[in-house]
């Protein structure tokens, strides 16, 4: 049912054409209900935002009568903030883009009844997680440390929603699989190389909290079990914890790899290289966890230094990143004519916002990355941790590198999808402008606040005592709070034009108006790996990857865990919210 | 001039950028080492880190205090001179209310909770643990300048979190 077109290293990839109408009916309607079920959790999750940002500022909103109505205190408003905008609008997002790219890219059929079961089965879990969060029975932050005790309809909704996403690493696995069968010899494409690393890695990086919630919140929550060890719990958290935010933020990389050089007119620097950055993630984002628990007893110094020592080897493949999609760039900007050593920059199009979105999201990112050194950083790490800084950081980092660039991959991949079109670019470019200064202004904010010392999520606008009136922050709070209100704007044009869109009618064949936007390459990794470097060949066997992948966490984590398993203490449970 | 990139300048560049990236990260972790070993930040000891009566590895039973110093929080001088404290976090304050330590002394510090995660952060410091029920947090420390500062909790521990806050006062012994 497929058929390649004639290849070429060099020019950009063709999709290959799939024949059967119904079957690319269904495979791109499932994307379209991941990607309008994740805008949708972003929707009322940012909708909370300024809420926080207000907090930040000194200002309580969350005593007027309106606020007060809707949501019981803070607590909860945060908590839905940070489920809706870090865990269920970022994996709804990706489960649909990075099941549709490699299926695409690769050509390959899939079982649609098995991937309308995983969306529906991902949406239970969702809608289940959803009533005690909204009914203030899961008050838990996004963190849901125990031994502060939710519901237990939250653990179970929350495992059902997370789990389902280990069904759709299952089914491109299997496809990519597949394909190599039916391809003997031939090199992976490199969409559908990074799609397949990406779902390898999170599957990893899933199993800490898999079985912190399956094993042992749930039994708890139940009352099957007498207690907890917070501490073993906190630990399998932050196994999945870190490696997060690296599933937040490849599919971010391979639209800035792949598709943005074609945004901006230029070419992927190299094929090669991005596999290995690939690779890298792949092997290193998962055992690094014990760098969010400096602050923690009972985990030996020992073991703490040396998943510091992988954080810092994680950023040598965002720094590759960093360097390759530059040059991207820099070779779009000369191509329209740019020069000089800087002044190439003013050639690129910044008015459009399928281009400006994933380039402000990376500028977002060389801060959010260099702050993120810090956090990982033993002799920093007590001054900032659990202050503002934090939640300053993760803002540029998953708030803007991965939400702004999302925002960006939907302009052009809802009409790709729905063969609707973009209401408004003006409107649009409008919205990824100020997402991108209204996350900076909110950073300052909120790194300045952390340096002196004000906690994360504490609603320090109610605070009794004197402590923050009498801090030093008075710039900062203004800048966080003004923050809050750009964002909010910025939100309301985005979601006008995404909704407009999504309600309009059908005017074109996406397929023609609106293609994945495929570069072309300066360095192709080939078509045959009898040819191909050596670079291509130690890349291309990833289920052997995927393997040393698992064999490193369970050596950085296994002695740690089962040390904590062996001193156990556990304790009961407490609902203080 | 407006030449575009081209493999080999590109590959040239890309091979300088990841050695600078590598001697970057390791240039980090020798500078954290350094730091680490010259002791320029507490360092948290547990499981046998610490002899406190009624503490095994480092664990305690968070409903019995009895058996342990954490019943009467405070600090104490011992036999040889040396100074400990222990601080019980329980939603919302901290115990005791203030902490009363004398300046230019090492101090060991212990905390635990009765209930929930805390925080232990101390206000214009590096003295920022977590207090977890069941296990004892240590550290040393030596604060030196006389005043009183503010122990903020930085854990989310509930309705009252942002209430919760105590002090630390530093004072200059009477000779």
């Amino acid at each position: 049912m497929t058929t390649s077109p004639i290849y070429s290293p060099h020019a950009a990839r063709e999709t290959p054409v799939i024949s059967d109408a119904a079957y690319l009916a269904s495979l791109k309607k499932v994307t379209q209900y991941y990607i309008v079920t994740a805008f949708l959790a972003l929707f009322i999750g940012v909708l909370i935002g300024p809420l926080q940002a207000l907090n930040y500022g000194g200002i309580n909103v969350y005593d007027t009568p309106i606020i007060k109505g809707l949501l019981k205190s803070y607590y909860q408003g945060l908590s839905l903030h940070g489920v809706l905008n870090a865990l269920v609008f970022t994996q709804f997002f990706i489960s649909g883009f990075l099941l549709y790219l490699p299926a695409r890219d690769l050509g390959m059929r899939i079982n649609m009844k098995f991937a309308w079961f995983t969306y529906i089965l991902m949406t239970v879990g969702l809608l289940t997680a959803a009533v005690p969060l909204l009914t203030n029975n899961a008050t838990l932050l996004y963190t849901f440390y125990p031994p502060m005790e939710g519901s237990p309809v939250f653990y179970i909704g929350a495992a059902v929603m997370v789990g389902s996403s280990l069904l759709v690493v299952g089914q491109v696995v299997q496809m990519w699989m597949r394909w190599k069968r039916a391809n003997p010899g031939r090199v992976t494409p490199l969409v559908a190389f990074m799609s397949v690393a990406t779902w390898m890695m999170w599957a990893v990086a899933s199993l800490g909290l898999v079985i912190e919630v399956v094993f042992l919140l749930i039994p708890w929550s139940l009352g099957w079990v007498a207690g907890v060890d917070p501490l073993i719990s906190k630990t399998l958290f932050w196994w999945t914890g870190h490696a997060i935010v690296y599933f937040w933020v490849l599919p971010a990389y391979i639209a800035w790899y792949a598709f943005l050089p074609n945004h901006a007119g230029g070419r992927i620097v190299s094929e090669p290289l991005v596999r290995l950055t690939f690779v890298m993630f792949l092997l290193n984002s998962t055992p690094v966890g014990l760098h969010h628990q400096y602050a923690d007893p009972n985990i030996s110094a020992t073991w703490k230094t040396m998943h510091m020592f992988l954080t810092f080897l994680i950023a040598i493949p965002s720094l590759l990143t960093a360097f390759s999609v530059a040059a991207s760039l820099e070779d779009a900007a000369r191509a329209r004519g740019g020069r000089g050593l800087f002044g190439w920059m003013l050639k690129l199009p910044w008015g459009k916002p399928t281009f400006s979105a994933p380039v402000l999201a990376m500028v977002s990112f060389i801060l959010g990355g260099a702050g993120g050194i810090v956090n990982a950083s033993s002799t920093f790490a007590p001054v900032i941790h659990n202050t503002a800084w934090i939640p300053g950081h993760f803002h540029i980092t998953v708030g803007t590198a991965t939400t702004l660039t999302f925002m960006g991959i939907s302009l052009w991949l809802i009409p790709h999808l729905t063969g609707k079109r973009m209401p408004s670019v003006r409107l649009a470019s409008a919205a990824v402008w100020t997402w991108f200064i209204g996350m900076m202004v909110f950073a300052l904010g909120m790194h300045w606040e952390g340096l002196v010392g004000v906690p994360r999520r504490a609603l320090i606008s109610a605070t009794a005592q004197s402590v923050y009136r009498d801090m030093p922050i008075q710039i900062p709070q203004m800048l966080t709070a003004i923050s809050g209100v750009i964002l909010l704007v910025s939100a309301v044009m985005y979601f006008y034009v995404l909704f407009r869109m999504l309600l309009s009618k059908r005017v074109d064949d996406g397929e023609v108006t609106s293609p994945i936007p495929y570069s072309e390459v300066i360095s192709p990794a080939g078509q045959n790996l009898a040819g191909a470097s050596a670079l291509v060949r130690f890349t291309e066997p990833l289920l052997a990857l995927w393997g040393v992948a698992l064999l490193l966490v369970l050596l950085m984590y296994g002695p740690v865990i089962a040390r904590l398993f062996a001193n156990a203490e556990l304790v009961p449970g407490w609902r203080l919210y | 001039m407006n030449q575009r990139l081209d493999h080999h300048t590109l590959e040239k560049y890309e091979n300088i950028w990841f050695g600078i990236a590598t001697v970057m990260a390791l240039f980090l972790f020798v500078t954290v080492l350094a730091s680490f070993f010259s002791g320029t930040y507490p360092s948290l000891t547990g499981e046998g880190g610490h002899h406190i009566t009624g503490v095994k590895n480092g664990r305690l039973n968070p409903k019995n205090f009895a058996a342990t110093p954490f019943a009467t929080p405070g600090l104490r001088q011992n036999a040889d001179g040396t100074y400990e404290a222990f601080v019980v976090a329980r939603a919302f304050q901290f115990e005791p209310a203030v902490l009363k330590v004398p300046v230019g002394k090492p101090i060991t510090i212990h905390v635990t909770s009765a209930d929930v995660l805390h925080g232990y952060f101390i206000e214009g410091t590096n003295i920022n643990t977590t207090a977890i029920p069941g296990q004892v947090s240590s550290f040393t420390t030596t604060f030196r300048r006389p005043g009183t500062l503010n122990v903020i909790c930085n854990e989310y521990c509930g309705t009252g979190h942002h209430n919760m806050i105590n002090g630390v006062k530093v004072e200059v012994q009477e000779p």
